[in-house]
C-alpha cells in the first residue's frame, strides 16, 4: 500500500465546466500558465507557471477561476469593514508597489480622508468591486497604479487603465456623472545622495536593469525611466549613498522597533517580498510574528537584520520569491547570496541559526505557512 | 585594487576586549569590495551583539575616512573624532591601518581585515585573482597584458613550463596557466613573434620599497 500523498493547497483554480474557450484568460496571461489543453478544448491552468496575478481572475467572462487571495468576496467583506472605520467616502485603491505613505496618496489625490485598499497589482481587482463600492455609498474612487512598463505583473497596470476607460464611460452613461474613477500613476524608485557617492561601481554591476552609470568625473547617475524599484542597489551600496522612495533605511528601522516592541516572545520578524507572500487584507497576523513588507528580497538590508536582532527580535527570516520567480530580474538570487554571506559572519558568533532565508511562492500558500511554523518552532525551542 | 578579507569576528573581538570606546574607521578608497561606512556599521552591530553573549558592553562609534592610506586626509578627518577613543578598528588595508597608527601613535590600531593583494574581481563570479605583484619593471606589453610574474606560479618569463594541462597549472590545477593565456592573447593579436624576442636579465631589484616624488 502506498503512503496516502498530501497535495499541496494551490491558490488558483478552475471549474472548467464554465469554460467556453474565449481565452480572454491566456491572452492576458504574462506567464504563459494558461493555454488550450489539446484533448479538452478548455484552457487550463498549469500552476507551477502561475504568479498568482490575478489577471485571469479579474476578467474571466464565465466565473471559471477562484482565487485564494483578494477575491471578489473578500475584497467586498473588507470594504465593509472599512467603511464603518475611516471617515470617508472616497475610496483609494493602491498597487503595493506604487503607494507612497498615507499623506503621499493624500496629498496626489486631492483628499484629507480615504479608505485605503491595497492590493499586489490593480490588475487584479474585478469590474464588479467597482460597482459594489458605489453601491455601497462609496462616491469617489482613486485608483494608483505602478507605471506601465514598471508593473511587476508585466501587464496587470495597463489591463488595470482600460478597465477603468471602460467603468468609467459605463458608469457616466448609467448617471454617475464623469470621471467617478480617477486613475494615477506613480512610481517608487531610488534616489541617489550624490554626495555620498564613493565611485565604487557597485550599483552599476548589480542593477538588473542597467539603470546606474558612473562617469569619471561627474560620478553617479541614474535613469529613472529603466528603475523598477527593487532596491538591490540600495541594499549593496557600500557608502549608504542610495535610498528606495517608500522603504528609506531609517524608514524600516523604525517600523523594526516598533514591532519589536510589539511582538510577544519568541518574536519573529519577517522581511517579506511582497510578491513571494500576500500580506492580508487586514487583520493582526499571530503574537509572535510581524512582516515587514519589500518590493523584492533584494531589498533586505543586512543592516536591518542585525537591527532586528540587537531589538531583541528572537528569529529573523526573509521570504523571496525563488529566481526563477523573482519579478525583478533574478535579483532575489543576489538576496540569497548576500544574506549567506551575513549568516557566515553570524556564525562566527553563535548566531547563525536566529536567521533564516526560504523561497516561497504564492501559488502553494502551504509554503509560507510551513516555513513560519517551522522557524517559529525552533526559535522558540533554542530560547 | 587592493583585496582584502573581514578577519573572523572573534579574533577582532579579542583585539577590542580591553577597551571600552571603540572608533570603527572605513576606508572608501580602493579595497575590494569596498569597506566603507556600511561596513563600519555593520561590524559596530555585529560586535555589538557578541559583546552582549559575552557580557561585554563596548561603546562603538563609527565613521569613515577617503582614503586611510593618505597621512594628511587621514588626520584632518579622523583628529576631531577621536576624542575619548581609546582604540581604533580599522576597515582599511594593511596600508591604512600603519597610515593611522603614524597619525596616530599613542592610539592602538587596530585591522579588521586581513589584505592580500593587488588583483581584481571577476564580477559575474564573484572572484577576486591576484593580478599584479608590484615587480617594478612591468612587461605587460611583451606579453599581451597578461602578467606571468603574477600569474604564473613558478613565475617564468621566458615562456612556459610545458606542465599545463587543459590550460590549467600543473602546480595549481585550479589556476588557469599564465603562459596559454599570455600565448592565445597574443596569438589573437597576430603577435606572438613578441615571443621570440631576446630580453636582457630582469633586474629584481627594481621593485624596491621607496619612490621619491
Amino acid at each position: 500500500m502506498s503512503e496516502p500523498v498530501t497535495k499541496e493547497a494551490v491558490a488558483v483554480e478552475q471549474n472548467t465546466d464554465y469554460c467556453s474557450s474565449c481565452s480572454v484568460c491566456s491572452t492576458l496571461c504574462p506567464y504563459q500558465a494558461l493555454a488550450r489543453d489539446a484533448e479538452t478544448g478548455k484552457i487550463t491552468l498549469d500552476i507551477a507557471k502561475c504568479q498568482v496575478c490575478g489577471l485571469c481572475y479579474a476578467n474571466c467572462p464565465a466565473s471559471v477561476i477562484s482565487v485564494l487571495y483578494y477575491d471578489l468576496d473578500s475584497l467586498v467583506a473588507y470594504l465593509e469593514r472599512a467603511q464603518r472605520e475611516y471617515d470617508s467616502d472616497t475610496l483609494v485603491i493602491m498597487c503595493r508597489g506604487s503607494a507612497p505613505d498615507t499623506k503621499g496618496v493624500a496629498r496626489l489625490f486631492g483628499v484629507s480622508e480615504f479608505i485605503p485598499l491595497l492590493v499586489p497589482c490593480v490588475g487584479r481587482v474585478p469590474d464588479e468591486l467597482y460597482l459594489r463600492a458605489l453601491l455601497m455609498g462609496i462616491k469617489k474612487i482613486g485608483v494608483l497604479a505602478c507605471d506601465e512598463d514598471y508593473c511587476r505583473f508585466e501587464r496587470g497596470s495597463a489591463v488595470a487603465r482600460r478597465e477603468i476607460t471602460a467603468m468609467n464611460i459605463l458608469l457616466d452613461q448609467l448617471g454617475y456623472g464623469r470621471d467617478v474613477i480617477t486613475l494615477k500613476e506613480h512610481s517608487l524608485k531610488v534616489q541617489v545622495d550624490a554626495n555620498l557617492c564613493i565611485a565604487c561601481g557597485n550599483c552599476v554591476f548589480y542593477c538588473p536593469y542597467h539603470a546606474a552609470g558612473l562617469k569619471s568625473p561627474g560620478g553617479i547617475s541614474f535613469d529613472l525611466d529603466a528603475c523598477r524599484g527593487c532596491g538591490l542597489c540600495v541594499a549593496m551600496c557600500p557608502a549608504l549613498a542610495l535610498e528606495l522612495e517608500n522603504w528609506e533605511r531609517e524608514r524600516i528601522s523604525r517600523l523594526i522597533r516598533r514591532l519589536a516592541g510589539e511582538m510577544k516572545p519568541p518574536g519573529i520578524l519577517v522581511f517579506r517580498c511582497q510578491w513571494a507572500s500576500f500580506p492580508a487584507l487586514d487583520g493582526e497576523p499571530p503574537p509572535q510574528v510581524r512582516f515587514i513588507d519589500l518590493p523584492c528580497a533584494s531589498r533586505v538590508d543586512r543592516f536591518h537584520v542585525l537591527e532586528a536582532l540587537q531589538q531583541g527580535v528572537g528569529g529573523v527570516m526573509i521570504a523571496a520569491c525563488s529566481e526563477d520567480d523573482c519579478k525583478q530580474e533574478r535579483a532575489s538570487g543576489r538576496a540569497e547570496h548576500s544574506i549567506a554571506a551575513l549568516m557566515a559572519r553570524l556564525d562566527q558568533i553563535g548566531l547563525k541559526e536566529r536567521v533564516h532565508f526560504c523561497s516561497v511562492s504564492p501559488r502553494y500558500p502551504g509554503q509560507m505557512e510551513r516555513e513560519l511554523e517551522q522557524f517559529t518552532r525552533k526559535i522558540a525551542s533554542t530560547g | 585594487m587592493i583585496v582584502t578579507t573581514q578577519k573572523p569576528l572573534d579574533e577582532v573581538l579579542d583585539f577590542i576586549t580591553p577597551y571600552n570606546t571603540i572608533l570603527i574607521a572605513g576606508c572608501d578608497g580602493c579595497t575590494q569590495p569596498p569597506r566603507g561606512l556600511r561596513e563600519a556599521k555593520t561590524l559596530a552591530q555585529l560586535l555589538e551583539l557578541a559583546g552582549r553573549l559575552k557580557k561585554r558592553d563596548i561603546s562603538f562609534r563609527v565613521t569613515t575616512v577617503a582614503k586611510q592610506c593618505d597621512n594628511y586626509l587621514a588626520a584632518s578627518i579622523l583628529k576631531p573624532q577621536m576624542d575619548g577613543v581609546e582604540a581604533v578598528l580599522s576597515l582599511a588595508c594593511g596600508i591604512g591601518v600603519q597610515t593611522l597608527s603614524g597619525v596616530f601613535p599613542e592610539v592602538p590600531i587596530f585591522p579588521a581585515q586581513n589584505t592580500h593583494f593587488m588583483g581584481a574581481e571577476e564580477r559575474e563570479a564573484g572572484i577576486l585573482e591576484e593580478r599584479c605583484a608590484g615587480c617594478g619593471d612591468c612587461l605587460l606589453a611583451a606579453t599581451g597584458g597578461i602578467c606571468p610574474v603574477a600569474r604564473c606560479s613558478k613565475g617564468l618569463l621566458s615562456g612556459a613550463c610545458g606542465g599545463s594541462k587543459d590550460g590549467k597549472c600543473e602546480l595549481s590545477p585550479d589556476r588557469d596557466c599564465a603562459w596559454c593565456l599570455i600565448y592565445e592573447r597574443l596569438r589573437k593579436q597576430g603577435k606572438l613573434a613578441l615571443l621570440k624576442e631576446p630580453r636582457p636579465p630582469r633586474d629584481y631589484q627594481l621593485s624596491g620599497w621607496r619612490v621619491v616624488t
